[in-house]
């Protein structure tokens, strides 16, 4: 018998394996060491310093811009994972219906078209909107982010709800449980790590996306990675790379928290 | 023995014009209060299916099925006094064994104190005592089977319909679980409606059982009844082993038929009922291996030639060729150290009174 193919032993695989990961972080760590820069600096090393985090900490628009962000993603994040819910037992729960293919490519629409695309066609509906109603709040941004979260929440909640034996709600209802009782004692409490991860997941993506916000935000609803931009075609301080590295951390912690849940199941 | 399940010309058809299934026909089926009843069959045969209509999991296409009186064919599984203990026994994993067992009383809306002394009392008929605050993940396979018994158990069903759920079990724990169930059943007065493809199984536990092939009850009766007198060569054949000689019917009269053996020799034969034969038709005879005995040759009824024969301690099975060239197992009762017969030596075969039967083709 031939002996298992290992792609570990292929010849230079060490070197391409290394040479991804510096492509991957080494101008993460670049940035993230800079933000500790006592000078002004993004190429000479002047020490130790914590001066542009207290900066950045300090600085009212970063403050309000961050809150605004986060506020988004939360409720973006929430209505997205409310909605998905229904569509993935919809997708799931039922016995297979024709176009069901068609609505599962329909529900995961935003991860095939491309955000440029999904941008400007917002740009023009949101722009006629505003111009017959009058109405510029929040509620564009709000839509147009959970429009943006719904594959991304869907998708985890699917997958556990995949890994669910249909018999446990049989079950239920052998045992007298109403369909909606059947939901809230069965199919919900086993669905929690699931909807969780979706959450994350979609809180994560509204928080990271610049290109949707920056096409559909008003005057004054910069999101923290839209500001981020806009500084950029300004003077770049280490202010900038301290911002950064703490918007990474949050990231890195919700992603890190959805691949805990997720791993967990069974 | 009053009624409690009566189904009436049911049948169950899946899909939709060429695509249609037709699962089960015209299914016809009286079961009695605190009967032990099994649907016996081979996989397919819609023995699950019939569970699943009874339960509610499925509705029927036609006819009529009631519990205890009450049409209950268009009402729901949550709408009818039956509980079901599932083959993979689909215990709820983020629940407590107690919560488990309590959670049809909860669904029925009981008073919390009759839901702690029920799933109490169930508890202890299954002896799970110890276990009521462990998850299903931290138990046996046996035990999670007894708690799938008595959470099924707990709301008080008129009837108990169980889906193969021993057969995840090892032979051990089977036996064990085979005389739990009866134990159980013996003690609650439940109905329980059985359903295994385990010959075995159905005539060790049952009272009564149907025997079910593509989607149709081929015989209802006792085990006794079931394996002496198969009315369907079906049944014959999926229980127990069995010979089937083809033979002309030699003579008629009132008790039955009078049959000519391979070899000449003419035996009487009990004729299922409704069945009148003419003379000189070939019909299909059955005679249980264990009910013949060797003979001297040409001392018997016929004679066989030796085949094969293969030793199993309590018992020796002789392979024999008849005169005709039609085959014929005989299961000798190894009472003393005997020898195995030499293959090719004719030995003669003795059929025991009143064995052989004819069948319904």
């Amino acid at each position: 018998m031939a002996k298992s193919y290992d792609v570990r032993r292929l010849p230079g695989f060490g070197a391409i394996a290394v040479l991804t990961f510096i492509l991957l972080y080494l101008p993460i760590l670049v940035l993230v060491v800079f933000s500790f820069n006592a000078g002004p600096s993004q190429s000479e090393w002047d020490g130790f310093s914590l001066q542009w985090y207290v900066a950045a900490f300090g600085n009212q628009q970063v403050q309000d811009v961050s809150i605004r962000s986060l506020w988004l993603a939360a409720v973006a994040a929430g209505m997205a994972t409310a909605l998905a819910v229904p569509a993935a037992l919809a997708t799931t729960r039922v016995s297979r219906f024709p176009g069901q293919t068609m609505i599962y490519a329909l529900i995961n629409q935003p991860l095939m078209v491309p955000e440029i695309v999904t941008g400007i066609a917002l740009l023009i509906v949101v722009a006629w909107v505003k111009v017959n109603t009058g109405y510029s709040g929040m509620a564009y941004l709000v839509l147009a982010h959970t429009a943006f979260c719904i594959p991304f929440a869907y998708l985890p909640i699917r997958a556990r709800l995949e890994t669910l034996d249909p018999t446990l709600e049989t079950a239920a209802a052998d045992l007298y449980a109403n369909p909606w009782q059947a939901f809230r004692y069965i199919t919900l409490p086993l669905l929690v790590p699931g909807i969780a991860a979706g959450f994350m997941l979609g809180f994560v993506i509204s928080l990271d996306t610049v290109v949707i916000t920056e096409f559909v935000k008003s005057a004054g609803q910069d999101t923290l990675p839209t500001y981020m931009l806009g500084q950029l075609r300004r003077v770049i301080t280490p202010e900038m790379n301290a911002i950064a590295t703490l918007f990474l951390a949050l990231s890195l912690l919700f992603v890190t928290a959805f691949f805990l849940i997720t791993r967990k199941r069974g | 023995m009053s009624v409690e399940i009566e189904i009436t010309g049911l049948g169950k058809i899946f899909g939709q014009g060429a695509a249609a299934f037709r699962a089960l026909s015209d299914i016809n089926l009286s079961i009695g209060t605190g009967e032990f009843f099994t649907l016996l069959g081979p996989s397919g045969c819609g023995k699950t299916t019939l569970l699943r209509v009874i339960a509610g999991f499925e509705s029927p296409s036609m006819g009529s099925l009631k519990i205890n009186g009450d049409e209950v064919a268009a009402k729901g599984p949550n709408a009818r006094p039956v509980n079901t203990v599932f083959q993979n026994y689909a215990l709820f994993p983020h629940m407590s064994v107690a919560q488990n067992i309590g959670f049809g009383l909860k669904m029925l809306g009981k008073p919390k104190a009759e839901i702690d002394s029920t799933v109490a009392e169930m508890l202890r008929l299954v002896r799970m005592e110890a276990m009521a605050d462990r998850k299903p993940s931290e138990i046996s396979g046996g035990q999670q089977q007894r708690v799938a018994l008595a959470r099924a158990l707990a709301p008080r069903p008129r009837v108990l319909l169980l889906d193969e759920p021993l057969s995840a079990l090892d032979l051990k724990l089977r036996k064990e679980m085979q005389s739990e169930l009866k134990r159980l059943q013996g003690e609650t007065g439940i109905t329980f409606v059985f359903v295994t493809h385990d010959q075995e199984e159905a005539l060790t536990m049952s009272d009564r059982i149907a025997v079910m092939s593509a989607g149709r009850i081929l015989q209802c009766g006792t085990p006794h009844d079931i394996y002496h007198a198969p009315t369907d060569r079906f049944v014959a054949d999926f229980i127990g082993d069995t010979n089937f000689l083809t033979v002309p019917v030699a003579a008629l009269d009132d008790q039955g038929a009078t049959v000519t053996l391979p070899g000449g020799a003419q035996a009487a034969a009990r004729l299922p009922e409704g069945m009148r034969p003419v003379t000189g038709e070939e019909v299909t005879a059955v005679i249980r291996p264990e009910q013949a005995t060797l003979a001297e040759p040409g001392a018997g009824d016929m004679d066989g030639v030796v085949e094969t024969s293969t030793f199993f301690g309590t018992d020796t099975h002789i392979h024999l060729k008849l005169a005709d060239g039609q085959g014929f197992v005989l299961r000798r009762q190894n009472t003393a150290d005997l020898a195995a017969p030499d293959p090719g030596s004719t030995l003669g075969i003795a059929l025991g009174a009143g064995t052989l039967r004819i069948l319904k083709d």
